[in-house]
């Protein structure tokens, strides 16, 4: 595993990764055992540091990825063992979600299976008002406009939804272009914001 | 000797209208600085009015792109490129654009008449101040310096350098919280000629779109099936958008943002996703509106905090 990826990895954890070094994570994951034993490790510090027991790092992560997805009723169990599980099971929904999601918002809700909507259960103080969920980093300033309540997601759908962000910032940038282009000072250089410019 | 007191003439009647206009000003807009004001209602003519071709950079974290740009006026009409000189090597062009076509984000920056009848337009959202000194050198012309800080926390804040002669954007700096630069935009080589040179070639070449300016105001064509409720003060939609549009945008003469509804033909598990790239910001948020799922998105040079609550406003309009 390349120090690069180690990174990428490390920020992923954070969740202060970008799409390049998403993209880096769940291409490799596939492929590079030591990168899934390094990811249980860096879970395991973490676990540690929130006073959580530590499992067993000599497990065959495979294995309980594909057991965690094929019980559906994994998240409603409580135990150390299904803890330590949960999140590996997010993540892996995460990657064949990121995979698949380029058509467009569809695709998100088949996540409903996979990933435990908290919402749902409430275990987390459920819905949030808006302004209150720092989940992309936002000023916690005024609390609410409306009456629509942004639900805190678990990590899976977190990465889904940051990379349809990416794709709809992709889809309308230039549309957004040719108005700013328009009404602010610097004439055609907001064009220079699209990443990809089309006829 | 003629023309120096000519020009020494023309200087003092400046003055004068400065001095006036400032009186007015500080009487109506309490904190407007009136000559800031004034080089930005020069900062947006010239930029329409001047010939001009250069050289820009724009700089958005460690990504810096290099564009050629070009602007000439020929019998009231403007023509204009930028031709991208790294990345992808596309070309934009806006070719037969009339002077009188105003655009209201620069309508917004030319207040002049708006602010002696107590508008205070948009001082009333930002503080403005000219820099004190001669100014730094770019691209080989003096400028002078204008900050530019936000009055509330719904827009970012700005250091623009103008061409002290000619009022032209030479240098923009976008400020977030803690003064920390998101974006810069300057230009690296400037001349004022009427001779366009020689455009780098380009594979992609894109014709920049103008709103139809025709239909929108026919009072009898239902208006769009969706609204938005809440902007922040001072924000103006740029165009009248089209009765079946999936787009609004907004600006206050500095920032502009857009907002993109979808809906949706399947169930989407609500939330929200953010991407950041200097000082844009594209904030996607799946919800139900009365039963139907949709894809809101705003767009724009905007704080993440603006952007998602313009979207929590989005509503339907009843028919």
């Amino acid at each position: 595993m390349s120090e690069r990826l180690r990174e990428s990895l490390s920020a992923l954890m954070d969740d202060e990764a970008n799409e390049l070094e998403l993209q880096r994570v769940l291409s490799s994951l596939g492929e590079d055992a030591e990168l899934r034993q390094t990811w249980v490790r860096y879970h395991a510090a973490r676990s540690a540091m929130g006073g959580q027991p530590v499992q067993d790092l000599s497990m065959d992560i495979s294995g309980r990825v594909r057991d965690a997805l094929a019980d559906p009723g994994e998240g409603q169990k409580t135990g150390t063992f299904q803890r330590m599980l949960r999140p590996l099971a997010s993540f892996a929904v995460a990657a064949s979600v990121a995979a698949v999601v380029v058509v467009g918002g569809q695709q998100l809700s088949q996540l409903a299976e996979g990933d435990t909507y908290m919402a749902a259960n409430n275990q987390f103080g459920g819905v949030s008002a808006v302004g209150f969920v720092n989940s992309v980093g936002a000023t916690p300033v005024r609390a609410s406009f409306g009456t629509q309540g942004v639900p805190v997601l678990q990590p899976a759908a977190r990465t889904a939804y940051r990379e349809l962000a990416r794709q709809r910032m992709q889809k309308y940038m230039q549309e957004h272009a040719e108005h700013a282009a328009l009404n602010s000072p610097q004439g055609l250089v907001p064009f220079a914001r699209v990443q990809e410019i089309k006829e | 000797m003629t023309s120096l007191a000519g020009r020494s003439r023309k200087l003092f009647s400046t003055v004068l209208l400065l001095t006036l206009s400032a009186q007015v000003t500080a009487a109506s807009c309490p904190g407007a600085d009136s000559v800031a004001l004034q080089w930005l209602d020069k900062m947006s003519r010239s930029s329409h009015e001047v010939n001009y071709h250069g050289v820009v950079t724009l700089e958005r974290g460690d990504n810096m792109q290099v564009m050629q740009v070009s602007h000439s006026v020929v019998d009231g009409t403007a023509s204009e490129s930028l031709t991208q000189l790294t990345g992808q090597g596309a070309q934009v062009v806006r070719v037969d654009h009339p002077l009188h076509c105003v655009h209201p984000g620069h309508r917004l920056l030319r207040i002049g008449e708006e602010m002696q009848s107590g508008d205070c337009g948009i001082a009333a959202h930002y503080r403005f101040a000219v820099g004190e000194g001669e100014g730094d050198r770019i691209a080989g012309r003096k400028a002078v310096l204008i900050q530019i800080e936000p009055r509330d926390m719904y827009r970012y804040g700005y250091i623009m350098e103008l061409d002290r002669e000619t009022g032209l954007l030479l240098r923009a700096r976008t400020q977030g919280r803690g003064q920390k630069t998101l974006e810069r935009f300057q230009f690296a080589n400037l001349s004022y000629t009427e001779e366009a040179p020689g455009a780098a070639s380009a594979e992609v070449v894109h014709r920049a779109t103008h709103p139809d300016m025709s239909s929108s105001n026919d009072a009898s064509l239902p208006s769009s099936h969706w609204d938005i409720r809440w902007v922040p003060e001072g924000f103006t939609m740029t165009d009248e958008p089209k009765r079946q549009s999936t787009r609004k945008t907004y600006t206050d003469g500095l920032a502009v943002f857009s907002v993109f509804l979808e809906e949706l033909s399947r169930e989407i598990q609500p939330g929200e996703g953010v991407v950041r790239r200097g000082g844009t910001t594209s904030y996607t948020r799946g919800m139900r509106m009365s039963d139907q799922p949709v894809l809101v998105t705003v767009i724009g040079e905007v704080p993440l905090n603006t952007a998602r609550m313009v979207a929590d406003s989005v509503t339907w309009v009843a028919q």
